[in-house]
């Protein structure tokens, strides 16, 4: 009895085997973004005026509504809105930079971006985004 | 005794494979929908393309219709759409999905989630890979100094794609607080050095870059900054 009940364990996860060694590229087993380049809401707003916000949504979205003082950047227009955002930039300042939610990747992206190209290093992503700014504003 | 049992057991163990394995071949085959051509597509655009659009195309090769419920994408920055909402058994089409390019550069990869009412394979991912090569690959697009610091140049490298023969390249505006050199290092290579006139105080310009014969601008900035938050410190652009 114990034999089938092995057995029959061991052949329920040869399929799930199987699929994640078959979509082993297409799964994230871990965050895309390390713990110490994401900040949570409370910590970004403890920053004050001491962070520069970056809002990486499509331009409808942040024309509804942002951050207050946030700058736009996104890469629709990159080099249109990198001037107003360099403009701004200060080394001593945190750069936050958010999306719609959590599970978006416009603020990875952005983030990516400004360290990569512009070489600046203190760039946060936000977790939960938008979305979570939202909760917290309540 | 032992013998009958452990016979008895292995018998279990076989059938309970053979009845697994065929219930999973049978249930497939009654229910084989949409077989897809490709499941990934890698594009690689010209570096002055503002589009590039995917085509998924499908055949249903089951044996009863197949309806697409819905078409999702992981990103604003792709739409898509399935050429035909019912695909009837033997039936073919295809799903686009159109990414626009922007501002943005090296590989992206965006998702398309189509949901049938196929039982079997009811959801499908398939991936649009885009790899953009940038124009110019400036870098870095940032150079600053701290107040105080020595006024010497510091460098941008800007180096244009093999696709987008450049000459030349300008950088506007002249700045009175920052002075601006353009070197050509290699084919398609330069070097930009840019100086503040001074230290002593912050100061920052952005400036554009353009390649000559192209319409594209690319952005570039010089800072002097504080080290120490000043709200009382004014810049001048």
């Amino acid at each position: 009895m114990l034999k089938q009940t092995v057995a029959l364990i061991l052949l329920a996860f040869l399929p799930a085997i199987g699929e994640a060694i078959y979509y082993r590229h297409k799964v994230s087993w871990q965050s895309p973004v390390p713990a110490s380049e994401t900040v949570t809401v409370d910590l970004a707003r403890s920053w004050g005026d001491n962070a520069i916000w970056i809002d990486a949504r499509p331009d409808n979205e942040f024309e509804r509504d942002h951050v207050p003082g946030a700058i736009q950047l996104n890469e629709d227009r990159w080099n249109d809105l990198l001037g107003p955002f360099l403009a701004t930039w200060s080394p001593e300042k945190k750069v936050v930079v958010y999306c719609s939610t959590q599970s978006c990747n416009l603020a990875i992206e952005v983030a990516q971006r400004l360290r990569n190209e512009a070489q600046i290093k203190y760039v946060f992503v936000l977790q939960g985004g938008w979305e979570e700014w939202l909760k917290k504003k309540r | 005794m032992e013998n009958a049992g452990l016979s008895c057991t292995i018998a279990l163990v076989k059938t309970t494979i053979i009845a697994f394995t065929l219930s999973i071949l049978l249930c497939g085959a009654a229910w084989a929908g949409l077989t897809w051509e490709q499941t990934q597509i890698e594009l690689h655009p010209a570096a002055v393309d503002k589009e590039v659009v995917g085509h998924f195309k499908y055949k249903n090769t089951g044996d009863k219709p197949v309806r697409i419920k819905s078409v999702r994408t992981s990103c604003g920055c792709t739409a898509a759409q399935s050429q035909k909402e019912a695909i009837a058994p033997g039936d073919t089409g295809e799903v686009t999905a159109t990414f626009k390019i922007g501002d943005r550069t090296g590989t992206q990869v965006k998702g398309v989630t189509v949901e049938t009412d196929d039982r079997v394979h009811s959801t499908i991912a398939l991936v649009l890979k885009t790899v953009i090569a940038q124009p110019l690959e400036i870098q870095p697009v940032l150079v600053y100094w701290q107040t105080g610091e020595e006024p010497k140049a510091k460098s941008i490298n800007v180096k244009a794609a093999k696709d987008f023969p450049v000459n030349g390249i300008n950088i506007t505006p002249v700045n009175q607080n920052f002075e601006t050199k353009i070197t050509k290092v290699g084919n398609g290579e330069f070097k930009i050095d840019i100086q503040p006139r001074d230290t002593t105080r912050p100061i920052a310009a952005v400036f554009t870059l353009q390649a000559d014969a192209s319409p594209k601008k690319f952005t570039v900035g010089a800072r002097v900054a504080n080290l120490v938050p000043s709200k009382a410190t004014a810049v001048q652009q």
